[in-house]
Protein backbone atom coordinates (compact mmCIF):
# COMPACT_ATOMS: atom_id res chain seq x y z
CA UNK A 1 0.00 0.00 0.00
CA UNK A 2 1.22 3.61 -0.92
CA UNK A 3 0.51 6.36 1.71
CA UNK A 4 -2.75 7.50 0.04
CA UNK A 5 -3.68 3.73 0.43
CA UNK A 6 -2.77 3.84 4.45
CA UNK A 7 -5.03 7.20 5.08
CA UNK A 8 -7.53 5.92 3.33
CA UNK A 9 -7.23 2.55 5.75
CA UNK A 10 -7.13 4.68 8.79
CA UNK A 11 -10.58 6.52 7.96
CA UNK A 12 -12.12 3.87 6.83
CA UNK A 13 -11.57 1.78 10.15
CA UNK A 14 -11.96 5.16 12.09
CA UNK A 15 -8.53 4.87 13.73
CA UNK A 16 -8.48 7.11 17.12
CA UNK A 17 -6.71 10.51 17.44
CA UNK A 18 -6.51 10.57 13.19
CA UNK A 19 -5.94 14.02 12.47
CA UNK A 20 -5.10 14.37 8.95
CA UNK A 21 -2.32 13.93 7.11
CA UNK A 22 0.22 16.04 5.12
CA UNK A 23 1.75 15.20 1.60
CA UNK A 24 5.07 16.62 0.27
CA UNK A 25 3.67 19.28 -2.92
CA UNK A 26 5.08 21.61 -4.86
CA UNK A 27 5.09 25.68 -4.21
CA UNK A 28 2.77 28.17 -5.13
CA UNK A 29 4.55 29.83 -8.52
CA UNK A 30 2.43 32.62 -7.86
CA UNK A 31 3.13 33.21 -4.04
CA UNK A 32 7.35 33.65 -3.85
CA UNK A 33 6.89 32.91 0.06
CA UNK A 34 4.78 29.77 -0.49
CA UNK A 35 7.94 27.66 -1.32
CA UNK A 36 6.16 23.81 -0.78
CA UNK A 37 7.03 20.93 1.37
CA UNK A 38 9.93 18.41 0.11
CA UNK A 39 10.29 14.81 1.38
CA UNK A 40 7.99 12.06 3.29
CA UNK A 41 4.48 12.10 3.85
CA UNK A 42 3.05 11.92 7.45
CA UNK A 43 -0.31 11.46 9.43
CA UNK A 44 -0.95 14.00 12.34
CA UNK A 45 -2.04 12.09 15.44
CA UNK A 46 -3.83 13.75 18.59
CA UNK A 47 -1.05 12.85 21.04
CA UNK A 48 -3.52 11.84 23.83
CA UNK A 49 -4.64 9.19 21.71
CA UNK A 50 -1.62 8.43 19.87
CA UNK A 51 -1.16 4.77 22.37
CA UNK A 52 -4.47 3.65 20.68
CA UNK A 53 -3.98 5.05 17.48
CA UNK A 54 -0.70 2.58 17.70
CA UNK A 55 -2.71 -0.11 18.80
CA UNK A 56 -5.10 -0.15 15.63
CA UNK A 57 -1.84 0.48 13.30
CA UNK A 58 -0.45 -2.52 15.28
CA UNK A 59 -3.76 -4.52 14.67
CA UNK A 60 -5.00 -4.37 11.93
CA UNK A 61 -4.83 -6.67 9.47
CA UNK A 62 -3.97 -4.28 6.25
CA UNK A 63 -1.81 -2.42 7.94
CA UNK A 64 -0.06 -4.43 10.21
CA UNK A 65 2.59 -2.61 11.33
CA UNK A 66 5.03 -5.45 13.93
CA UNK A 67 7.72 -2.68 14.38
CA UNK A 68 8.06 0.81 16.11
CA UNK A 69 11.23 1.86 14.35
CA UNK A 70 11.98 4.87 16.37
CA UNK A 71 9.74 7.59 18.21
CA UNK A 72 11.67 11.25 18.66
CA UNK A 73 10.51 14.67 18.94
CA UNK A 74 11.30 17.57 17.54
CA UNK A 75 11.36 21.55 18.45
CA UNK A 76 11.05 23.09 15.19
CA UNK A 77 11.98 26.47 16.61
CA UNK A 78 11.87 28.96 19.63
CA UNK A 79 8.90 30.67 18.22
CA UNK A 80 6.61 27.78 17.83
CA UNK A 81 4.18 26.76 20.67
CA UNK A 82 4.39 23.24 19.78
CA UNK A 83 6.78 20.13 19.52
CA UNK A 84 6.18 17.42 17.33
CA UNK A 85 6.27 13.84 18.62
CA UNK A 86 7.71 11.78 15.47
CA UNK A 87 7.00 8.22 15.24
CA UNK A 88 8.54 5.71 12.80
CA UNK A 89 6.40 2.27 12.02
CA UNK A 90 7.57 -0.74 9.82
CA UNK A 91 5.64 -3.06 8.77
CA UNK A 92 7.30 -6.18 7.63
CA UNK A 93 4.45 -8.14 6.06
CA UNK A 94 3.04 -5.44 3.81
CA UNK A 95 7.15 -3.95 3.02
CA UNK A 96 5.24 -0.39 4.30
CA UNK A 97 6.29 2.35 6.60
CA UNK A 98 4.51 4.81 8.13
CA UNK A 99 5.72 8.34 9.89
CA UNK A 100 3.50 9.92 12.69
CA UNK A 101 3.17 13.65 13.80
CA UNK A 102 2.10 14.59 16.90
CA UNK A 103 1.95 18.49 17.92
CA UNK A 104 2.53 18.67 21.24
CA UNK A 105 1.90 21.94 23.31
CA UNK A 106 5.34 23.24 24.77
CA UNK A 107 3.48 24.63 27.59
CA UNK A 108 2.26 21.18 29.22
CA UNK A 109 4.09 18.75 27.14
CA UNK A 110 2.70 15.58 28.39
CA UNK A 111 1.19 12.49 26.61
CA UNK A 112 0.62 8.67 27.87
CA UNK A 113 3.52 6.17 27.25
CA UNK A 114 3.06 3.88 24.26
CA UNK A 115 5.42 1.12 25.97
CA UNK A 116 2.06 -1.10 26.41
CA UNK A 117 1.88 -0.96 22.47
CA UNK A 118 5.34 -1.42 21.18
CA UNK A 119 8.24 -2.07 24.06
CA UNK A 120 10.90 -0.82 21.68
CA UNK A 121 9.61 2.77 22.45
CA UNK A 122 10.26 2.52 26.22
CA UNK A 123 14.12 3.53 25.66
CA UNK A 124 13.19 6.12 22.44
CA UNK A 125 10.90 7.95 24.96
CA UNK A 126 13.36 8.00 28.05
CA UNK A 127 15.54 9.87 25.51
CA UNK A 128 12.93 12.10 24.38
CA UNK A 129 11.95 12.99 28.14
CA UNK A 130 15.13 14.20 29.30
CA UNK A 131 15.81 15.46 25.55
CA UNK A 132 13.08 17.49 25.23
CA UNK A 133 11.34 17.62 29.13
CA UNK A 134 8.31 15.68 27.37
CA UNK A 135 6.32 13.49 30.19
CA UNK A 136 5.32 10.04 29.13
CA UNK A 137 2.52 9.23 31.73
CA UNK A 138 2.29 5.69 32.93
CA UNK A 139 6.36 5.03 31.58
CA UNK A 140 7.66 1.98 33.61
CA UNK A 141 10.88 3.13 33.43
CA UNK A 142 11.23 7.02 33.70
CA UNK A 143 14.67 7.61 34.59
CA UNK A 144 17.60 9.15 32.02
CA UNK A 145 18.72 7.25 29.70
CA UNK A 146 21.67 8.98 28.11
CA UNK A 147 22.06 12.00 30.17
CA UNK A 148 23.32 11.75 34.07
CA UNK A 149 20.63 12.17 36.99
CA UNK A 150 21.24 15.22 37.73
CA UNK A 151 21.49 17.24 34.11
CA UNK A 152 19.83 20.58 34.19
CA UNK A 153 17.75 21.41 31.31
CA UNK A 154 16.72 19.61 27.91
CA UNK A 155 19.27 19.53 25.54
CA UNK A 156 17.61 19.62 22.07
CA UNK A 157 14.70 22.19 23.09
CA UNK A 158 16.10 25.35 20.87
CA UNK A 159 15.91 27.47 24.12
CA UNK A 160 18.48 25.08 26.02
CA UNK A 161 20.72 27.02 28.05
CA UNK A 162 24.22 25.82 27.75
CA UNK A 163 25.40 25.29 31.36
CA UNK A 164 28.08 27.03 32.49
CA UNK A 165 30.33 24.54 34.80
CA UNK A 166 29.28 20.82 35.97
CA UNK A 167 29.91 19.54 39.55
CA UNK A 168 32.72 22.25 39.53
CA UNK A 169 34.16 21.62 36.03
CA UNK A 170 33.83 24.55 33.88
CA UNK A 171 32.46 24.71 30.54
CA UNK A 172 32.79 27.95 29.19
CA UNK B 1 21.09 -5.13 48.09
CA UNK B 2 17.99 -7.20 47.78
CA UNK B 3 15.75 -9.50 50.35
CA UNK B 4 17.83 -12.59 51.42
CA UNK B 5 15.31 -15.60 49.51
CA UNK B 6 15.69 -18.46 52.01
CA UNK B 7 14.34 -21.80 52.26
CA UNK B 8 13.22 -24.03 54.93
CA UNK B 9 17.18 -24.60 55.64
CA UNK B 10 20.01 -25.67 53.15
CA UNK B 11 19.13 -28.31 51.12
CA UNK B 12 15.63 -28.19 52.90
CA UNK B 13 12.35 -27.40 50.97
CA UNK B 14 12.11 -26.79 47.31
CA UNK B 15 12.13 -23.04 46.24
CA UNK B 16 11.23 -21.89 42.82
CA UNK B 17 12.84 -19.28 41.41
CA UNK B 18 11.19 -16.71 38.68
CA UNK B 19 12.93 -15.16 36.34
CA UNK B 20 10.86 -13.58 33.65
CA UNK B 21 9.18 -16.48 31.93
CA UNK B 22 11.57 -19.01 33.10
CA UNK B 23 11.28 -21.16 36.19
CA UNK B 24 13.89 -22.46 38.14
CA UNK B 25 13.79 -25.00 41.22
CA UNK B 26 15.99 -23.95 44.02
CA UNK B 27 16.68 -26.09 47.46
CA UNK B 28 19.58 -24.31 48.86
CA UNK B 29 19.53 -20.87 50.83
CA UNK B 30 20.62 -17.78 48.52
CA UNK B 31 21.18 -14.49 48.12
CA UNK B 32 20.89 -11.48 45.67
CA UNK B 33 23.85 -10.05 44.47
CA UNK B 34 24.51 -7.13 42.47
CA UNK B 35 27.12 -7.28 39.89
CA UNK B 36 28.72 -4.45 38.51
CA UNK B 37 29.17 -5.40 34.78
CA UNK B 38 31.76 -2.35 33.12
CA UNK B 39 31.75 0.37 32.01
CA UNK B 40 35.61 -1.03 31.60
CA UNK B 41 34.75 -4.60 30.44
CA UNK B 42 36.17 -5.81 27.49
CA UNK B 43 33.32 -7.82 26.93
CA UNK B 44 31.09 -4.80 26.44
CA UNK B 45 32.83 -3.63 23.66
CA UNK B 46 33.22 -0.31 24.76
CA UNK B 47 32.24 1.92 27.84
CA UNK B 48 29.28 0.47 29.17
CA UNK B 49 28.01 -0.44 32.30
CA UNK B 50 25.29 -3.14 33.13
CA UNK B 51 23.70 -3.64 36.56
CA UNK B 52 23.39 -7.62 36.85
CA UNK B 53 21.56 -8.71 40.02
CA UNK B 54 22.40 -12.30 40.52
CA UNK B 55 20.82 -15.07 42.52
CA UNK B 56 23.68 -17.63 42.96
CA UNK B 57 24.88 -18.55 39.00
CA UNK B 58 21.50 -16.96 37.72
CA UNK B 59 20.90 -13.44 36.75
CA UNK B 60 17.18 -12.12 37.83
CA UNK B 61 17.75 -8.47 36.64
CA UNK B 62 19.61 -6.62 34.60
CA UNK B 63 19.70 -2.64 34.26
CA UNK B 64 22.13 -1.33 30.97
CA UNK B 65 23.59 1.85 32.09
CA UNK B 66 24.60 4.05 29.16
CA UNK B 67 25.33 7.43 28.31
CA UNK B 68 29.28 7.17 28.52
CA UNK B 69 30.15 8.14 25.08
CA UNK B 70 27.48 10.72 24.33
CA UNK B 71 28.74 13.27 22.49
CA UNK B 72 25.56 15.18 21.65
CA UNK B 73 25.52 13.95 17.79
CA UNK B 74 22.05 15.52 17.17
CA UNK B 75 22.96 18.39 18.82
CA UNK B 76 26.04 19.21 16.74
CA UNK B 77 23.82 18.35 13.79
CA UNK B 78 21.81 21.34 14.64
CA UNK B 79 24.08 23.74 14.84
CA UNK B 80 26.54 23.60 11.89
CA UNK B 81 25.90 23.66 8.22
CA UNK B 82 24.54 20.12 6.20
CA UNK B 83 27.91 19.27 4.96
CA UNK B 84 29.66 19.66 8.03
CA UNK B 85 27.51 17.03 9.95
CA UNK B 86 29.04 14.49 7.60
CA UNK B 87 32.01 13.42 9.57
CA UNK B 88 30.43 13.48 13.04
CA UNK B 89 28.47 10.55 11.14
CA UNK B 90 31.59 8.09 10.76
CA UNK B 91 31.60 8.41 14.78
CA UNK B 92 28.54 6.47 15.63
CA UNK B 93 28.92 3.35 14.79
CA UNK B 94 33.07 3.74 14.00
CA UNK B 95 33.14 -0.12 12.31
CA UNK B 96 30.91 1.08 9.63
CA UNK B 97 30.82 4.65 8.88
CA UNK B 98 30.83 3.84 5.09
CA UNK B 99 27.32 2.97 6.12
CA UNK B 100 26.37 5.90 8.31
CA UNK B 101 27.70 8.09 5.32
CA UNK B 102 25.53 6.50 2.75
CA UNK B 103 22.36 6.64 5.34
CA UNK B 104 22.75 10.39 6.03
CA UNK B 105 23.60 11.25 2.59
CA UNK B 106 20.57 9.71 1.34
CA UNK B 107 18.25 10.73 3.96
CA UNK B 108 19.58 14.17 2.83
CA UNK B 109 19.27 13.48 -0.54
CA UNK B 110 15.68 12.14 0.04
CA UNK B 111 14.88 15.62 1.34
CA UNK B 112 16.42 17.20 -1.68
CA UNK B 113 15.02 14.72 -4.41
CA UNK B 114 18.35 14.70 -6.24
CA UNK B 115 19.23 11.76 -7.82
CA UNK B 116 22.82 9.98 -7.92
CA UNK B 117 24.94 9.11 -10.84
CA UNK B 118 25.26 5.51 -11.89
CA UNK B 119 28.74 5.03 -11.41
CA UNK B 120 28.93 6.71 -7.58
CA UNK B 121 25.79 4.02 -6.29
CA UNK B 122 28.22 1.56 -7.79
CA UNK B 123 31.48 2.56 -5.72
CA UNK B 124 29.07 3.52 -2.58
CA UNK B 125 27.50 0.00 -2.69
CA UNK B 126 30.95 -1.73 -2.60
CA UNK B 127 32.19 0.65 0.13
CA UNK B 128 29.04 -0.38 2.14
CA UNK B 129 29.54 -4.14 1.41
CA UNK B 130 32.93 -3.62 2.09
CA UNK B 131 32.77 -2.13 5.56
CA UNK B 132 29.89 -4.59 6.71
CA UNK B 133 32.38 -7.55 5.50
CA UNK B 134 34.81 -5.31 7.93
CA UNK B 135 32.25 -4.64 11.02
CA UNK B 136 30.86 -8.45 10.76
CA UNK B 137 34.87 -9.36 10.99
CA UNK B 138 35.33 -7.42 13.98
CA UNK B 139 32.11 -8.81 15.56
CA UNK B 140 32.52 -12.07 15.10
CA UNK B 141 36.19 -11.99 15.97
CA UNK B 142 35.96 -9.76 19.21
CA UNK B 143 33.04 -12.32 20.09
CA UNK B 144 35.35 -15.52 19.67
CA UNK B 145 37.35 -13.92 22.12
CA UNK B 146 35.02 -12.99 24.21
CA UNK B 147 34.44 -16.03 24.76
CA UNK B 148 37.54 -17.86 25.19
CA UNK B 149 38.84 -18.46 20.75
CA UNK B 150 41.96 -15.77 20.78
CA UNK B 151 43.20 -17.26 17.32
CA UNK B 152 40.21 -16.40 15.46
CA UNK B 153 40.46 -12.94 16.44
CA UNK B 154 43.62 -12.53 15.10
CA UNK B 155 42.57 -13.21 11.28
CA UNK B 156 39.58 -11.46 11.36
CA UNK B 157 41.94 -8.31 12.26
CA UNK B 158 44.49 -9.51 9.22
CA UNK B 159 41.80 -9.64 6.83
CA UNK B 160 40.08 -6.22 7.82
CA UNK B 161 43.84 -4.75 7.91
CA UNK B 162 43.07 -5.25 3.76
CA UNK B 163 39.94 -3.98 3.84
CA UNK B 164 41.17 -0.33 5.48
CA UNK B 165 43.83 -0.10 3.47
CA UNK B 166 41.78 -0.17 0.50
CA UNK B 167 39.64 2.19 2.09
CA UNK B 168 42.86 4.49 2.73
CA UNK B 169 43.39 4.62 -0.96
CA UNK B 170 40.60 5.56 -1.83
CA UNK B 171 39.68 8.37 0.74
CA UNK B 172 42.67 8.02 3.34
CA UNK B 173 41.22 7.67 6.29
CA UNK B 174 41.23 4.02 8.12
CA UNK B 175 38.41 4.39 10.32
CA UNK B 176 36.41 7.77 9.72
CA UNK B 177 35.89 8.16 5.86
CA UNK B 178 33.22 10.88 5.20
CA UNK B 179 33.48 9.40 2.03
CA UNK B 180 30.23 9.25 0.83
CA UNK B 181 29.03 12.74 0.44
CA UNK B 182 25.91 14.54 -0.24
CA UNK B 183 25.29 13.71 -4.26
CA UNK B 184 27.69 11.44 -4.64
CA UNK B 185 30.82 10.48 -3.60
CA UNK B 186 33.94 12.53 -2.38
CA UNK B 187 36.19 11.35 -5.61
CA UNK B 188 36.31 8.64 -7.74
CA UNK B 189 38.53 5.42 -7.03
CA UNK B 190 41.98 5.57 -7.98
CA UNK B 191 43.71 3.58 -10.96
CA UNK B 192 43.70 -0.10 -9.72
CA UNK B 193 41.77 0.26 -7.02
CA UNK B 194 38.57 -1.89 -8.56
CA UNK B 195 41.22 -4.89 -9.78
CA UNK B 196 42.08 -4.69 -5.82
CA UNK B 197 38.78 -5.23 -4.38
CA UNK B 198 38.53 -8.02 -6.66
CA UNK B 199 41.35 -9.63 -5.46
CA UNK B 200 40.44 -9.02 -1.52
CA UNK B 201 36.97 -10.73 -2.83
CA UNK B 202 38.86 -13.88 -4.28
CA UNK B 203 41.16 -14.30 -1.25
CA UNK B 204 38.66 -13.51 1.14
CA UNK B 205 36.44 -15.76 -0.01
CA UNK B 206 38.80 -18.54 -0.23
CA UNK B 207 39.62 -18.06 3.22
CA UNK B 208 36.26 -17.66 4.59
CA UNK B 209 35.65 -21.90 5.06
CA UNK B 210 38.71 -21.98 6.90
CA UNK B 211 37.20 -19.29 9.18
CA UNK B 212 33.85 -20.70 9.45
CA UNK B 213 35.31 -24.12 10.66
CA UNK B 214 37.88 -22.51 12.73
CA UNK B 215 35.53 -20.61 15.05
CA UNK B 216 31.62 -20.77 13.76
CA UNK B 217 31.58 -24.82 13.79
CA UNK B 218 34.17 -25.51 16.59
CA UNK B 219 33.02 -27.61 19.18
CA UNK B 220 33.66 -25.40 21.75
CA UNK B 221 32.03 -22.57 20.40
CA UNK B 222 28.60 -23.82 19.81
CA UNK B 223 28.76 -25.48 23.31
CA UNK B 224 29.34 -21.94 24.79
CA UNK B 225 26.53 -20.38 22.27
CA UNK B 226 23.80 -22.82 20.70
CA UNK B 227 20.59 -22.44 23.02
CA UNK B 228 22.02 -19.42 25.02
CA UNK B 229 20.76 -16.31 24.89
CA UNK B 230 17.50 -17.41 22.68
CA UNK B 231 15.70 -14.53 21.13
CA UNK B 232 12.20 -15.49 20.15
CA UNK B 233 11.03 -13.35 16.45
CA UNK B 234 8.30 -11.69 17.91
CA UNK B 235 10.12 -10.35 21.35
CA UNK B 236 12.55 -9.34 18.04
CA UNK B 237 9.14 -7.16 16.53
CA UNK B 238 8.08 -5.99 20.01
CA UNK B 239 11.95 -4.03 20.92
CA UNK B 240 12.32 -3.63 17.26
CA UNK B 241 15.76 -5.14 16.87
CA UNK B 242 16.69 -5.38 13.71
CA UNK B 243 19.96 -6.63 11.76
CA UNK B 244 21.64 -10.25 12.07
CA UNK B 245 19.76 -10.46 15.59
CA UNK B 246 16.34 -10.26 13.64
CA UNK B 247 17.35 -12.50 10.92
CA UNK B 248 18.93 -14.52 13.84
CA UNK B 249 15.78 -15.25 15.22
CA UNK B 250 14.19 -16.65 12.05
CA UNK B 251 12.71 -13.42 10.69
CA UNK B 252 13.61 -12.85 7.20
CA UNK B 253 13.35 -9.58 6.96
CA UNK B 254 16.44 -7.17 4.59
CA UNK B 255 15.75 -3.95 3.98
CA UNK B 256 18.38 -4.15 0.92
CA UNK B 257 15.73 -6.98 -0.55
CA UNK B 258 12.58 -5.93 1.01
CA UNK B 259 12.68 -2.07 0.55
CA UNK B 260 15.57 -1.64 -1.68
CA UNK B 261 17.44 1.72 -1.78
CA UNK B 262 20.39 2.73 -3.85
CA UNK B 263 20.58 -0.35 -6.79
CA UNK B 264 20.08 -3.23 -4.43
CA UNK B 265 16.88 -4.17 -5.82
CA UNK B 266 18.29 -4.44 -9.26
CA UNK B 267 21.35 -6.45 -7.65
CA UNK B 268 18.44 -8.47 -5.86
CA UNK B 269 16.36 -9.41 -9.56
CA UNK B 270 19.69 -10.62 -11.12
CA UNK B 271 19.67 -13.20 -8.49
CA UNK B 272 23.00 -11.53 -7.08
CA UNK B 273 22.46 -12.37 -3.31
CA UNK B 274 20.58 -13.94 -1.22
CA UNK B 275 19.61 -13.15 3.16
CA UNK B 276 20.81 -15.64 5.11
CA UNK B 277 17.87 -16.57 7.66
CA UNK B 278 18.85 -18.84 10.73
CA UNK B 279 17.46 -22.01 11.59
CA UNK B 280 18.84 -23.06 14.65
CA UNK B 281 20.97 -25.66 12.89
CA UNK B 282 23.05 -26.13 16.44
CA UNK B 283 20.17 -25.33 18.98
CA UNK B 284 16.94 -22.91 19.08
CA UNK B 285 16.17 -20.68 16.49
CA UNK B 286 17.24 -17.17 17.87
CA UNK B 287 20.37 -18.70 19.88
CA UNK B 288 23.78 -16.69 20.37
CA UNK B 289 25.01 -19.42 17.66
CA UNK B 290 22.23 -18.64 15.09
CA UNK B 291 23.38 -14.65 15.49
CA UNK B 292 27.12 -15.18 14.63
CA UNK B 293 26.23 -17.50 11.93
CA UNK B 294 24.52 -14.67 10.12
CA UNK B 295 27.06 -12.33 10.61
CA UNK B 296 29.28 -15.21 8.82
CA UNK B 297 26.94 -15.70 5.98
CA UNK B 298 26.41 -12.19 5.18
CA UNK B 299 30.53 -11.50 4.68
CA UNK B 300 29.88 -13.98 1.60
CA UNK B 301 26.96 -12.23 0.53
CA UNK B 302 28.72 -8.94 0.57
CA UNK B 303 31.27 -10.13 -0.94
CA UNK B 304 28.69 -11.34 -3.53
CA UNK B 305 27.62 -7.57 -4.57
CA UNK B 306 30.51 -6.65 -4.81
CA UNK B 307 31.70 -8.67 -7.42
CA UNK B 308 28.31 -7.59 -9.43
CA UNK B 309 29.45 -4.12 -8.89
CA UNK B 310 32.63 -4.72 -10.27
CA UNK B 311 31.10 -6.19 -13.08
CA UNK B 312 28.61 -3.62 -13.67
CA UNK B 313 30.70 -0.76 -12.90
CA UNK B 314 30.82 2.29 -15.91
CA UNK B 315 32.45 5.20 -16.52
CA UNK B 316 31.06 8.62 -15.46
CA UNK B 317 30.69 11.72 -12.96
CA UNK B 318 30.83 10.87 -9.31
CA UNK B 319 29.16 13.56 -7.69
CA UNK B 320 25.45 14.96 -8.73
CA UNK B 321 25.53 18.52 -9.77
CA UNK B 322 24.95 20.75 -6.42
CA UNK B 323 25.64 23.78 -4.88
CA UNK B 324 28.83 24.13 -2.75
CA UNK B 325 27.13 25.49 0.04
CA UNK B 326 23.80 23.18 0.63
CA UNK B 327 20.70 24.46 0.60
CA UNK B 328 18.52 21.99 1.82
CA UNK B 329 14.54 22.71 0.56
CA UNK B 330 12.13 23.12 3.55
CA UNK B 331 10.68 19.29 3.82
CA UNK B 332 11.64 15.96 6.66
CA UNK B 333 12.32 12.88 5.77
CA UNK B 334 13.01 9.13 7.23
CA UNK B 335 15.69 7.06 5.57
CA UNK B 336 16.55 3.64 7.20
CA UNK B 337 19.30 1.84 5.64
CA UNK B 338 20.45 -1.49 6.23
CA UNK B 339 23.46 -0.83 8.59
CA UNK B 340 25.74 -4.27 9.75
CA UNK B 341 23.95 -4.05 12.80
CA UNK B 342 20.50 -3.53 11.58
CA UNK B 343 18.47 -0.49 10.37
CA UNK B 344 20.37 2.89 10.90
CA UNK B 345 18.00 5.36 10.52
CA UNK B 346 18.19 9.63 9.90
CA UNK B 347 15.29 11.45 10.35
CA UNK B 348 15.89 15.11 8.91
CA UNK B 349 14.06 18.46 9.16
CA UNK B 350 14.79 20.92 7.27
CA UNK B 351 13.18 24.71 7.27
CA UNK B 352 15.21 25.48 3.72
CA UNK B 353 18.38 27.70 5.81
CA UNK B 354 21.92 26.07 6.23
CA UNK B 355 21.75 24.53 9.13
CA UNK B 356 19.14 21.57 9.87
CA UNK B 357 16.28 21.82 12.51
CA UNK B 358 16.60 18.32 13.21
CA UNK B 359 19.06 15.46 12.77
CA UNK B 360 17.57 12.36 14.39
CA UNK B 361 20.04 9.07 14.04
CA UNK B 362 17.82 6.26 15.32
CA UNK B 363 21.13 3.76 15.89
CA UNK B 364 20.31 -0.05 15.45
CA UNK B 365 22.88 -1.07 18.66
CA UNK B 366 20.78 1.76 20.74
CA UNK B 367 17.77 -0.19 20.38
CA UNK B 368 19.26 -3.59 20.11
CA UNK B 369 21.10 -2.87 23.81
CA UNK B 370 17.24 -2.39 25.03
CA UNK B 371 17.07 -6.33 24.66
CA UNK B 372 19.39 -7.30 27.09
CA UNK B 373 16.83 -6.33 29.99
CA UNK B 374 14.54 -8.60 29.06
CA UNK B 375 17.06 -11.73 27.54
CA UNK B 376 19.17 -11.65 29.83
CA UNK B 377 17.59 -12.58 33.41
CA UNK B 378 17.48 -16.59 33.43
CA UNK B 379 20.71 -16.69 32.16
CA UNK B 380 23.66 -18.12 34.03
CA UNK B 381 26.22 -15.34 34.82
CA UNK B 382 28.59 -17.18 32.55
CA UNK B 383 26.83 -16.84 29.66
CA UNK B 384 26.09 -13.22 30.50
CA UNK B 385 29.35 -12.07 28.57
CA UNK B 386 27.96 -14.59 25.59
CA UNK B 387 24.53 -12.83 25.45
CA UNK B 388 26.27 -9.27 25.73
CA UNK B 389 28.88 -10.02 23.18
CA UNK B 390 26.15 -11.42 20.52
CA UNK B 391 24.26 -8.91 20.46
CA UNK B 392 27.50 -6.86 18.80
CA UNK B 393 26.72 -3.23 20.13
CA UNK B 394 28.73 -0.45 19.27
CA UNK B 395 28.76 1.77 22.19
CA UNK B 396 29.41 4.96 19.94
CA UNK B 397 26.20 4.57 18.75
CA UNK B 398 23.74 3.31 21.33
CA UNK B 399 25.16 7.09 22.61
CA UNK B 400 25.89 9.25 20.25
Amino acid sequence: MDFQGIHDRLRAIGAPGLVGADEPRQGDPKDKKDKGRAGDPFVLVDPQRLTDFLRVCRDDERLCFEMLVDLTATDPAKDQAHLWVNVQLLSLRHRQRLAIKCLLEKAAPRLPTTVPVYRASQWHERECAEMFGITFEGHPDPRNVLLPADWVGHPLRKDYQYPKEYHGISCE
Amino acid sequence: MSDTHTASGLGGDARVLRSGEREFTLDVRTQDMEINFGPQHPATHGVMRILIRADGELVTGAQPHLGYLHRCAEKIGESVEWLQYLPYTDRYDYLAAMNNNLGYSMAVEAVMGIAIPRRAELIRIICAELNRIGSHLIAVGTYGMDIGAFTPFLYMFREREWMMALFEKICGARLTYSYIRIGGLFNDAPPGWFEEVALFCDTFEAKWPEYYDLLIVNKIFVKRTANVGVIPGRVCLDFGLTGPILRGSGVDWDLRRDMPYSLYGEIWRDGAFQVPVARGEMGTVGDCWDRTWVRMREMQESIRIVRWCLAHIEEGPVMAEIPKILKVPKGEAYVGIENPRGELGHYVVSDGEKMAVRVRVRGPSFCNVAVLEDVLPGALVADAVAIIGSTDIVMGETDR
